[in-house]
């Protein structure tokens, strides 16, 4: 059998030559029967009537001989296929508008799809990626915070439901000894980490337990493309001479290609070298961890809730965690961004939709054009099948030639999106037009094909042939369905495209109210330069050096005023918060000072009962936790405050008063003012707040400064306590410099970089300007925005399409019946109105479901709004007072025509 | 007319190949003449059905077909049995015999 299907499938495609011979055999055969006949004494005439008797169905026999020959099925299928082809090509207009209006549809859906793909669906590229899973603690409240040493240890040690469960940090670090001083990202992972990621070194090896304590010398693994990069692809790893924040690092191994967990990291490093916080309420670790074969997300949970209570139960307050907050990674990483991505997916999916209904109305159109030819197949036989069938094939050609331009487009745009998408986005570099993808748009061209194909054949094979056929063929019933069909898709267009510019305006109106929002902050004309410096440097060093560096800066022309921070406003820093105890003066016993004195002078680390005395002292300060107040802990400059124009509302900033043996000073923020202090002025009040950096010295209020929106414009102003960077610099181990400029702010990076170079030449600066960092945390909605607007305005330019191609092909097809009206004495403005009033029948259906829909969809649009309502009455009217005059302006044509029509014409042509 | 017997596809095959077999290269009129004359008129045969089977035993590889020229001069595309085709042939003339055998057998069965 296989032997015979070759043939058959190859004399599919010799069609033309093998015909030729069968015919030709035929021939012969007949004259060698004729011969035969003659021959025993017949006359020519009957010789030939016997042979033709005989032979049988000529017709029949070449039939059979086809039948054996190919493949029928399949033949068929190409001669629809070369049949629609030609269809195709010989109304050009129709095909080309509507395989642009696929290729739209088909590859606006495809490019977000495959934002979608690679960042939801597709699987995270480590081994059993869903067995990682992400823990939190969870707080009496339901909130999650990040897990505690003493916490994370217990956890590690009682747990049943985890094969390896360790925490991760990512930060900076400057790496100096190859080439220039570097920034480079870099992770502290605790002992279990690469088990929980199931990644090995390709070369060299892990970690060894001497590496694992406190103050063992550093020692680090680096990503592949690191190596490859900056290393040189050396084999011969004790050969590189790296310092890390000015400590010599060995590098130890390489891990495999493509491994840059958390964060795109390139270098890794074991968190042990760090002591322990012992405290359970210090919430320091991001915890990973990978489930056991054969454990599920919910076994984990109840088992580790169950130690979770017992560890409440054994610690009481001094654990805040109730409960313990796992979710797999993947889900972790894209919470943020799912609610947008899946908006986009049904925006783009509208605009197939609306694309496909576009397409239709067309293909209706053309059909009605063959209404002749398709009742007398009818009335020959063909079955209704075989009709649908040729109409399945010339939707998949137009489907499938959409779908490829689709594709091309989709390829093209994506590199566009991409550009514009914001950084922040989780797996940017798994986003492609990749294999699973491909599948989806031939799925899509499929389902858009039958579609198309099942609403045209229905409609046109529906009625009773013998309406087409007659004399009288236009204006039948048959017709008058078809019209109201076309008419029912146009109002589903306008209905499409009115969700999508309602959500389009609804977005740009969230963007323009964030846009409006008082930041408290300026953003034009300052220069940032970013620096990093090593966790542990002795303070008064930093302290000297950045004094120094600040005061060289000021000198740089162009430059007016100089500051600084540890957490620039809108940067995608994390802020440090946590809380204080402001202080009744009747609290600040001498035995307190004293205790702080003897802190300071002694070494807590080295004398135990200094230790316990102190512990013990704050401990009970810190126990009622109803006179504890949360907020931000920021080290600033007082120039800081100047060059970003934040007010100043009572008392003082930080002056040449507040050195480092002076008492400590603290400028407030103004809600936090309100909050703590709410009928008294703050200035004078200490707070104890060292829980933060470590340094126990009170620190005294002496001014109050307005809020500011630093986490993000979308929130409101967190409370804030900042200090002096001379006073408390421990924890400014990443500082941005801020500089006021008169002209564009880029202009003062060179001079600035040299003055640098000149204070440490291996403290690599990044520079930008605060309206970049300020522009980059509206990039995500902006993207959003961008997209959606696209597909609206395409939206409604298809709609608009399709109202004027549905009124024009009605006015057309009712030429005699206008005719007629005009010729009986029908005015241009009855006329007129005829045309509107059908036209204002579609829209205004259209227009009302389009609210319908807009009722029901925007409710998901919530999320990403921002002090708009979803269901904003002044948006709803006035896109749809928009659609009103663009839809009636897009019948204006078609009526016009209408009216010029002329009677004697109409009423003789057929 | 009496009823003539109707043809299966399988058994005109065969009998197109015992044809080629017996007589040598024919074309498609000689050997549909050839079986009407053997079968003493009594297989139904619309002469033209004999080129579907000549297909089918192309595509099978068991005869093979080249255009020639009659006695008289006529063209004519003339088929030859293969050495496949001629193995297929003793395959399926013994089991037609057994079969055959059988059948009477059965057929022949007396009431008990």
């Amino acid at each position: 059998m296989n032997v015979r299907f070759w043939h058959r499938f190859a004399a599919l495609f010799r069609r033309d030559k093998v015909d030729p011979d069968l015919s030709a055999e035929f021939s012969s055969h007949f004259d060698l029967a004729i011969e035969e006949n003659v021959r025993a004494g017949m006359s020519l005439q009957e010789a030939r009537r016997q042979a033709l008797l005989r032979f049988g169905g000529v017709q029949q026999a070449k039939e059979l001989v086809r039948e054996q020959r190919s493949l029928p099925v399949l033949e068929s299928l190409l001669q629809d296929l070369r049949f629609g082809a030609r269809l195709l090509r010989k109304s050009p207009a129709f095909t080309a508008v509507s395989v642009l209006t696929l290729a739209l549809g088909i590859g606006a859906t495809t490019a977000i799809f495959s934002v979608v793909y690679g960042v939801l669906l597709r699987p995270l590229p480590y081994r059993n990626p869903q067995q990682i899973v992400r823990l939190w603690e969870q707080s009496a409240t339901g909130g999650r915070m990040n897990f505690a040493d003493p916490n994370f240890d217990d956890v590690r040690a009682q747990n049943h439901s985890l094969s390896a469960l360790a925490s991760f940090w990512s930060y900076d670090t400057t790496i100096t000894g190859h080439g220039d001083a570097l920034r480079t990202p870099t992770a502290s992972v605790s002992r279990d980490f690469f088990q929980v990621m199931a990644i090995q070194p390709i070369f060299g090896r892990t970690f060894a337990p001497e590496e694992q304590r406190v103050n063992a010398p550093p020692a680090a693994l680096v990503s592949y493309s690191y190596w490859i990069q900056a290393l040189g692809s050396t084999r011969d790893l004790s050969s590189v001479h790296l310092k890390m924040d000015k400590q010599p690092l060995s590098i130890i191994g390489v891990l495999p290609p493509g491994f840059h967990f958390p964060d795109n990291s390139d270098i890794w490093v074991p968190s042990e070298v760090n002591a322990e916080t012992p405290s359970r309420s210090a919430h320091n670790d991001q915890l990973i961890g990978r489930l056991r074969d054969g454990f599920t997300v919910d076994h984990a949970r109840a088992d580790l809730d169950t130690i979770a209570l017992r560890l409440k139960q054994q610690y009481g307050s001094d654990t805040s965690m109730v409960a313990v907050a796992i979710e797999p990674l993947h889900r972790a990483m894209t919470n943020d961004v799912r609610p947008a991505l899946l908006i986009l997916l049904g925006a783009s999916a509208f605009l197939l939709l609306i694309a496909c209904a576009n397409v239709t109305n067309l293909m209706l159109a053309q059909t009605a054009a063959r209404e002749k030819e398709l009742a007398v197949r009818a009335a020959l036989g063909a079955q209704r099948a075989r009709l649908v069938r040729q109409f399945l094939t010339e939707a998949l050609l137009l489907s499938f030639i959409g779908g490829g331009f689709g594709v091309l487009f989709a390829y093209w745009g994506l590199h566009g999106l991409l550009a514009l998408a914001p950084k922040s986005l989780p797996r940017l570099e798994d986003i492609a037009i990749n294999l699973p993808v491909l599948l989806f748009s031939l799925v899509a061209v499929f389902a858009v094909s039958i579609a198309l194909a099942l609403f045209t054949a229905l409609r046109s094979t529906s009625h009773d042939s013998r309406d087409a056929l007659s004399e009288d063929g236009r204006g039948g019933i048959g017709t008058r369905s078809k019209h109201r069909l076309g008419r029912l898709l146009a109002a589903a267009q306008l209905a499409a495209a009115l969700v999508l510019l309602v959500g389009a305006t609804l977005l740009g109106r969230s963007l323009l109210r964030v846009l409006s929002v008082d930041s408290g902050f300026r953003t034009d004309n300052i220069a940032t330069m970013q620096l990093g410096f090593p966790f542990d440097a002795p303070k008064a060093e930093r302290v000297a050096f950045l004094s120094q560096l600040l005061d060289r800066l000021r000198q740089i022309p162009g430059v007016q005023q100089v500051g600084g921070t540890n957490n620039l406003p809108l940067s995608d820093a994390g802020f440090a918060d946590g809380d204080f105890v402001p202080m009744n003066p009747s609290q600040i016993t001498p035995r307190m000072k004293d205790l702080i004195q003897r802190s300071l002078s002694g070494n807590l680390e080295k004398d135990p009962a200094l230790a316990a005395a102190f512990t013990s002292f704050f401990d009970e300060l810190f126990r009622d936790k109803s006179r504890l107040h949360d907020a931000d802990f920021i080290v600033a400059s007082s120039g800081f405050f100047n060059v970003l124009n934040i007010p100043l509302l009572q008392g003082r900033l930080f002056d040449e008063r507040d050195t480092i043996d002076a008492p400590h000073v603290a400028v407030i923020s103004q809600s936090l003012a309100r909050q703590v202090w709410p009928n008294q002025s703050p200035i004078g009040r200490s707070i104890e707040f060292g829980n933060m950096d470590g340094d126990p010295r009170l620190l005294t209020i002496v001014g109050v400064v307005g809020d500011v929106r630093d986490h993000s414009l979308e929130s409101l102003p967190f409370p804030t306590v900042y200090v002096d960077y001379r006073q408390r610099p421990q924890v400014a181990w990443n500082f941005t410099v801020v500089m006021q400029t008169t002209g564009n702010p880029e202009s003062v990076f060179a001079a600035a970089r040299g003055v640098l170079h000149d204070l440490d030449p291996n403290l690599p600066p990044r520079f930008s300007t605060l309206s970049q960092f300020y522009s980059a945390s509206l990039s995500a909605r902006r993207f959003s925005l961008t997209l959606v607007s696209i597909f609206s305005i395409t939206a409604l330019v298809l709609a608009l399409a399709g109202i004027y191609g549905v009124i024009s092909y009605s006015v057309a097809q009712r030429t005699r019946e206008i005719g007629l009206r005009m010729a009986l004495g029908a005015t241009t403005r009855e006329v007129l109105g005829m045309i509107f009033k059908q036209s204002a029948l579609t829209g205004g259906l259209g227009i009302a479901v389009g609210l319908l829909g807009t009722f029901a969809v925007t409710r998901w649009l919530q999320s990403q709004l921002f002090e708009v309502s979803p269901t904003d009455p002044l948006t709803l009217a006035v896109v749809s007072a928009l659609l009103i005059l663009v839809s009636l302006a897009a019948c204006w044509i078609p009526a016009r025509r209408a009216t010029r029509i002329d009677p004697v014409i109409a009423l003789r042509c057929e | 007319m009496e009823s003539k017997l109707d043809l299966l596809q399988g058994t005109l095959d065969l009998m197109v190949l015992q044809t080629l077999s017996t007589i040598g290269p024919l074309h498609g009129y000689g050997i549909a003449r050839r079986i009407e004359q053997v079968s003493g008129n009594e297989v139904l045969l619309n002469q033209g059905t004999i080129y579907a089977s000549l297909v089918r035993l192309q595509q099978r590889g068991w005869i093979s077909a080249e255009w020639g020229v009659s006695d008289n001069n006529r063209k004519a595309k003339f088929y030859s049995i293969t050495k496949r085709g001629k193995k297929q042939l003793t395959e399926d003339a013994a089991y037609w015999q057994r079969l055959s055998m059988v059948m009477s057998r059965v057929l022949s069965m007396n009431e008990e």
